[in-house]
C-alpha cells in the first residue's frame, strides 16, 4: 500500500555510466507539503537522481515513485502534476518568451492565457518579445522557473534553482517557492549552497559519491553530530586572563576568541547564567547573539565523517 | 497506452512553425521552383523543355538536393537538443518519446513535402502550360516519389540523431548514408567488371548478358531507386544509364524498398531514444 503523505520516493535508485557509479543505491522519502532541500557537492549525484526521478535517465538498478507509481512505467499523466527545472536550463533558441511559454502550454494541456502573468511574475516583461537565444544565463533560468509554474503543478523538482541568479534573484525565487509553498506544493530542490537550503527547507538529504549521508531535518542532523549552538559573546575587557575566567564558569564547554569577541559553546539552557557569572566577574557585555549550527557545519563534519569511514 | 494524436500535432507544428519562421519554407520553394526551370530549360536547349525531359535533367539534381535537405531538417533533432538541453525539459512534461519523435518526424516532414509540392507544382503547371504537352499523372508521381525520397532522408538522419551523442556525428553519420547512396552504383559496377563484365556491352547498350543482381542496386540506392522509379513512371526503363529488363523491378516493389527505407530507421529510431538517457 502507498502511504499517501509520500510524494516521491526512490527505493535503492542506483545509476551507473561505463565506470562511475554515479548514484549508489539511494533511498528517500519527500512527504506532502514540505520543501525538501537535495544537497551534495559538486558531482555527488544530485542531477543524476533528479533526471531519474523525473523519467529522463534510465535507473541502472531500483526506482523512483511519484504518488507512489513508478516513474518508468510510461505513466505520462504522472508528469502533468510536476514542474521541473534542470540544470543548466536551455530552449529554443529562436522562440521567444512567449511563443516557448504557449509550447510548454500546450505540451502540459494548460491554459495559454497565464503566460502574460509568468512572464511577468519573472521579471521578464521587458524582454517579452526577443529571442530567448540572446538571453543571458540568468534569464533563461527565470523562463525555466516560469515553464516549471505552468498549470499550478503540486510538485516542483528544481535542480539548482537559484544557479546563474544575482543576489536579487535569488531572493525572489526564494520567496517564490516559500510562496508556493505555502499554498500546499511540495517542493525539492537541490543545491550546493547550503545556507540557502537553511533558510528555506525543514528536511534534507545530504549524498556524496552518489550515495545517502543523511535524511533528516536540519536540527537533527546537528544534533545527531554534536554540534552543538555557541554563544557569541563582545566585550572590550577581553584578554587572555579573563578568557581564561570564562572558561571556569560552570556549564562552559569551550571557549575561542575571535578579535573582541568570545565564541562559547555551551547548552542553551546555561547561557544566561553564563553571562551572568561574566558580568560578576567584572567583565563587561558590549552585544552578544546566539549562534546556531549551521548547515555548513554538519556537511563538512558528514562528509569528513564518511571519507573516513 | 496509445499515442496521444494531440500531442503529436502540438510538437509537429511547432517543427513546421520554425521552419515557417526561419524562412527555410520559403528558401526551399525557391530552389525547387528555380531548379525545375532551370532544369527545364536545359532539356529544351534553351526553350522550356517537355515534362518527361525535365524530369531526366531535374531527377540528377534533385536526388542529390533532397537527401541533403532532408539530412539538414533531421540531423540534430534528437542530438542537437539533447547536447543544448532543450529536449530534458519537453520530455517533463505529459508526452511519451514516440509522440516526440513522431511529432518531429512529421513536422520536418511536412516542410520537406510541402515545398516539394508547392516549387514542383508551380514549375510543372508553368512547363505544362507553356509546351502544351504535359503528362500530368506521371509528373504528379515524380513529386511524390521525390517527397517520399526526402521522407526518407530525414528518417535516416533522424535515426542517427537518435543513436549519436553528438548532433556533429549524426551530421556526419547521415552524410555518410548519402554517399553510400551515391556511390553503390559504382561500387555494382565495379564488381560487375570483377566479375567479367564487358565494357563493350554496356557501351554498345547490349545488356542482356548483365546478370539481375546487377539490378538489385536500385534497392541499396535510395537515389537509384527513387531515379529509376521517376523513370519508370514516364516509361522509361533505365538504371545508372542502362536499360533493363527484369520483371522484379516496377513501380511498386521501388515504392515498397524506399518505404521501407523510410519506416526501418523511424523505427530504430524510436527504440533507441526510447532507451537512451537525456
Amino acid at each position: 500500500m502507498h502511504d499517501s503523505s509520500i510524494v516521491i520516493e526512490t527505493k535503492n535508485l542506483t545509476k551507473r555510466f561505463k565506470d562511475v557509479l554515479a548514484v549508489d543505491s539511494l533511498s528517500m522519502k519527500v512527504r506532502k507539503g514540505e520543501i525538501y532541500g537535495f544537497l551534495g557537492p559538486n558531482g555527488a549525484g544530485k542531477s543524476t537522481t533528479i533526471k531519474m526521478i523525473m523519467g529522463l535517465f534510465h535507473p541502472t538498478s531500483g526506482q523512483a515513485f511519484i504518488n507512489g507509481k513508478p516513474v518508468n512505467g510510461g505513466a505520462v499523466e504522472l508528469r502533468r502534476g510536476v514542474g521541473f527545472l534542470p540544470e543548466r536550463i536551455s530552449f529554443y533558441d529562436n522562440l521567444t518568451p512567449i511563443q516557448t511559454l504557449n509550447f510548454f502550454c500546450e505540451l502540459r494541456g494548460a491554459d495559454k492565457s497565464v503566460v502574460p502573468s509568468l512572464i511577468k511574475d519573472v521579471g521578464l516583461e521587458d524582454a517579452a518579445n526577443r529571442k530567448v537565444g540572446t538571453f543571458s544565463k540568468g534569464m533563461t533560468q527565470l523562463l525555466g522557473i516560469a515553464q516549471a509554474m505552468i498549470g499550478s503543478p503540486s510538485i516542483y523538482v528544481l535542480d539548482e534553482p537559484t544557479g546563474g541568479l544575482d543576489a536579487r534573484w535569488v531572493k525572489a525565487v526564494r520567496e517564490k517557492l516559500s510562496a508556493l509553498n505555502e499554498q500546499g506544493a511540495t517542493i525539492i530542490f537541490s543545491s550546493h549552497i547550503l545556507s540557502e537550503v537553511q533558510a528555506l527547507c525543514k528536511r534534507v538529504a545530504i549524498i556524496d559519491h552518489g550515495r545517502l549521508v543523511a535524511e533528516d531535518t536540519i536540527e537533527n542532523i546537528s544534533g545527531g553530530l554534536h554540534i552543538r549552538p555557541r554563544l557569541w559573546i563582545q566585550s572590550p575587557s577581553l584578554n587572555e586572563k579573563t578568557i581564561a575566567l570564562i572558561r571556569q564558569i560552570e556549564g562552559v564547554e569551550d571557549v575561542a576568541a575571535k578579535g573582541d569577541a568570545v565564541v562559547i559553546t555551551c547548552d542553551a539552557s546555561v547561557r544566561l547564567r553564563v553571562m551572568n557569572a561574566m558580568q560578576d566577574r567584572g567583565l563587561v557585555i558590549k552585544d552578544f547573539r546566539t549562534v546556531e549550527p549551521t548547515l555548513e557545519e554538519a556537511f563538512v563534519k558528514l562528509l569528513s565523517e564518511e571519507g573516513g569511514a | 497506452m496509445s499515442p496521444n494524436p494531440r500531442s503529436i500535432y502540438i510538437v509537429a507544428k511547432k517543427e513546421f512553425a520554425d521552419n515557417v519562421r526561419n524562412k527555410w519554407i520559403v528558401a526551399l520553394v525557391a530552389i525547387f521552383l528555380t531548379l525545375t526551370i532551370a532544369s527545364s530549360y536545359m532539356a529544351g536547349r534553351g526553350r522550356v523543355g517537355d515534362m518527361e525531359l525535365t524530369v531526366g535533367v531535374l531527377i540528377s539534381i534533385s536526388s542529390m538536393l533532397v537527401p541533403i535537405i532532408g539530412i539538414m531538417l533531421g540531423y540534430a533533432t534528437i542530438s542537437g537538443e539533447v547536447e543544448s538541453g532543450a529536449l530534458s525539459v519537453v520530455l517533463a512534461c505529459p508526452i511519451r518519446r514516440g509522440e516526440v519523435l513522431l511529432g518531429k518526424f512529421l513536422g520536418l516532414g511536412s516542410v520537406m513535402c510541402f515545398s516539394i509540392l508547392v516549387g514542383f507544382g508551380i514549375s510543372g503547371i508553368v512547363i505544362g502550360l507553356t509546351t502544351g504537352q504535359a503528362q500530368w499523372g506521371s509528373y504528379m508521381v515524380f513529386i511524390l516519389l521525390t517527397m517520399l525520397l526526402g521522407l526518407l532522408y530525414v528518417s535516416v538522419s533522424m535515426c542517427f540523431s537518435a543513436l549519436l551523442k553528438r548532433r556533429v556525428t549524426s551530421l556526419v553519420a547521415g552524410i555518410v548514408t548519402f554517399f553510400w547512396g551515391m556511390i553503390i552504383g559504382m561500387i555494382t559496377m565495379g564488381l560487375y567488371m570483377a566479375t567479367g563484365g564487358s565494357w563493350t556491352d554496356m557501351i554498345s547498350g547490349d545488356t542482356s548478358s548483365i546478370p539481375d543482381w546487377f539490378w538489385f542496386e536500385v534497392f541499396l540506392s535510395p537515389q537509384d531507386g527513387s531515379g529509376a522509379a521517376a523513370m519508370l513512371a514516364f516509361g522509361t526503363t533505365e538504371i545508372l544509364g542502362f536499360e533493363f529488363d527484369v520483371p522484379w523491378i516496377n513501380l511498386y516493389s521501388l515504392v515498397l524498398a524506399q518505404t521501407l527505407w523510410t519506416v526501418t530507421p523511424l523505427v530504430l529510431a524510436y527504440r533507441w531514444f526510447q532507451k537512451r538517457d537525456i
